[in-house]
């Protein structure tokens, strides 16, 4: 029970020369908030993306709850129970923002070829969909087109769409960029109720104030390495951070 | 009914079920597909053969029909996992020609003579013919329908919807897109292949030229004119594009023409089709019922 929800070794993907990521190690524990920082270009979303399964890692294991999960598709790996959203929101446009969810909700079904001819058009399965949606505070508007939301409710329906598929491990990457104070706050309340719930989270963040005040535990990228990894208070006193983040003392060249 | 109308309706009844067969792969799954007509070809040749080399009839051949039109479906939906939209196209275009080629080359499938003597579909101890056939073909349109409409409820359904809009988000929610992108195009390739046995039964005759790739073109005109993922769409589309050159026959020198500015004035007008998201005739449909949303 005290092994670690999520165990990354050694994790890397090279693009060409481009060392995305480069030997990258660390743990997720169960029931964290883990925040993911680091400057622009630093191997963030590489990382999300190699522990969702969108690319397979150059070198190095991915281990969900002792299961090797590196190289397996993204929606196999969705099956076991890991949600996301993504930087650059993706709604299905054309469907309105409850059938997001269900389509989400879908994965009960997808994978056993008698369910897929069921109805998804019950008043069980709205019901579910509903409630995820009031979570996030968007049942209202269940049935405008998703295309149609400006970008702070996108970022809500990318949540519930991911809540939908994580019984485990719910990955939020930058849920909280482009969007108003108030948003922010209410997004923060949100993220604190799922782990609540006993979900476990992996979040990166730019916002350094929010990840602060957000994390149990920080780990800090910066050019596809480990820079630092601890408490929220151990990580701003790093001597390292403050150099990637702020330029090293006394140099001329501001980063 | 005259004769004429009765040919004009059974044509049209069987581009409908093609057309909805395409709209399953192109408007649902959003994978574009240019060489739909290979797959009506495939199906009309497949009930030819049977019917003239096997002497199977019409019904005792249909599983065979579907199942080969299925299986090839499968074979040839491979190339939409690798290519993406241009790609996509300019490879069905390809699938297009190297079918009919097939048809035209090999003595097997009769060469440029084509296939004859095709026997009419049987039923009841009577030969189905005229108004009879018509209603035959109605017969299996509803069941496409019907089949089609329980797609747009069903959960395999929901995925295909979600995979045309976002492929990376679908697969981010358990959307496995090899299986349901399969799914499609084995679905609208069935529907192909049905619309071509009841094609092959009513010419009696069949040619590979039948199945070139204008049809290709003409079909997903259909789909494109009527409203791509809609249900009712390929219907409207098969009965406009079926009946455009009938009413424009005494102007045959600028038919062309005429299609050219249509399909101009949908582009910039009702890009989402006549019964599209925001049509014109959505919006009028959704004033006569208030608060309702199709």
């Amino acid at each position: 029970m005290n092994r670690p929800l999520l165990e990354i070794t050694g994790l890397s993907k090279h693009f060409g020369g481009l060392r995305a990521v480069d030997g990258v190690s660390f743990d997720i524990r169960r029931g964290e908030i883990l925040g993911l920082l680091g400057p622009n270009g630093a191997g963030k979303t590489v990382c999300f993306n190699l522990i969702s399964g969108v690319y397979k890692p150059t070198a190095g294991q991915i281990s969900f709850d002792g299961q090797r999960t590196d190289g397996l598709a993204p929606h196999v790996i969705a099956g076991l129970g890991i949600g996301r959203t993504f930087q650059i929101v993706k709604p299905f446009a054309h469907l309105t923002v409850l059938e997001n969810v269900l389509a989400a909700r879908g994965i009960a079904h997808y994978r056993h070829l008698p369910k897929i001819w069921s109805s998804w058009k019950t008043s069980a399965e709205r019901r579910e969909a509903l409630s995820l949606l009031e979570r996030v505070g968007l049942s209202e508007l269940a049935d405008r087109l998703a295309g149609l939301l400006p970008l702070g409710n996108l970022r809500r329906l990318e949540i519930a769409r991911a809540l939908a598929v994580a019984r485990t491990l719910l990955l939020l990457d930058e849920s909280f960029s482009g969007l108003r104070h108030e948003e922010i706050t209410q997004i923060e309340a949100l993220i604190r109720s799922i782990r609540a719930d006993g979900l476990t989270v992996l979040l990166i963040e730019h916002n350094m104030r929010v990840a602060m005040g957000l994390c149990d535990r920080l780990i800090v990228l910066d050019h596809g390495r480990k820079l630092a990894e601890g408490r929220p208070a151990e990580v701003r006193a790093s001597e390292a951070v403050i150099e990637a983040y702020l330029g090293r003392k006394g140099s001329a060249h501001a980063a | 009914m005259s004769g004429y109308l009765i040919t004009l309706g059974t044509i049209i009844a069987i581009n409908a079920i093609v057309a909805c067969g395409l709209n399953v792969i192109v408007g649902f799954a959003g994978q574009i597909s240019l060489g739909h007509a290979a797959f009506f070809g495939i199906g009309a040749y497949t009930a030819a053969l049977l019917a003239t080399q096997a002497g199977l009839s019409f019904w005792a051949a249909l599983p065979c029909v579907l199942g080969m039109s299925a299986f090839i479906g499968l074979l040839l939906g491979v190339p939409s996992l690798r290519v993406r939209e241009d790609f996509l196209a300019i490879t069905t275009i390809g699938i297009n020609f190297i079918v009919e080629a097939i048809f035209n080359n090999f003595e097997f499938f009769g060469g440029a003579l084509g296939i004859g003597g095709i026997p009419r579909v049987g039923m009841f101890g009577l030969k189905l013919r005229g108004t009879e056939f018509l209603v035959l073909c109605l017969f299996f349109l509803v069941v496409v329908m019907v089949v089609c409409w329980w797609l747009t409820r069903c959960w395999a359904g929901l995925a295909c919807f979600a995979l045309r809009e976002e492929e990376t988000a679908a697969a981010s929610v358990g959307i496995s897109p090899v299986r349901f992108k399969l799914l499609a195009f084995v679905l609208g390739t069935c529907m192909a292949g049905l619309g071509g046995a009841l094609y092959a039964h009513f010419m009696r005759f069949i040619a590979a030229s039948d199945f070139a790739f204008p049809l290709s073109v003409s079909l997903l005109s259909m789909v494109v004119v009527g409203g791509m993922g809609t249900l009712w769409g390929p219907i409207l589309g098969a009965c406009i594009i079926g009946v455009l050159p009938e009413v424009f026959r005494p102007l045959v020198d600028y038919r062309i023409l005429f299609y050219t500015m249509l399909l101009l004035l949908m582009i910039r007008f009702q890009p989402g089709g006549l019964l599209g998201e925001n049509s014109a005739a959505r919006r009028v449909l959704a004033k006569m019922r208030p608060g309702g949303r199709s």
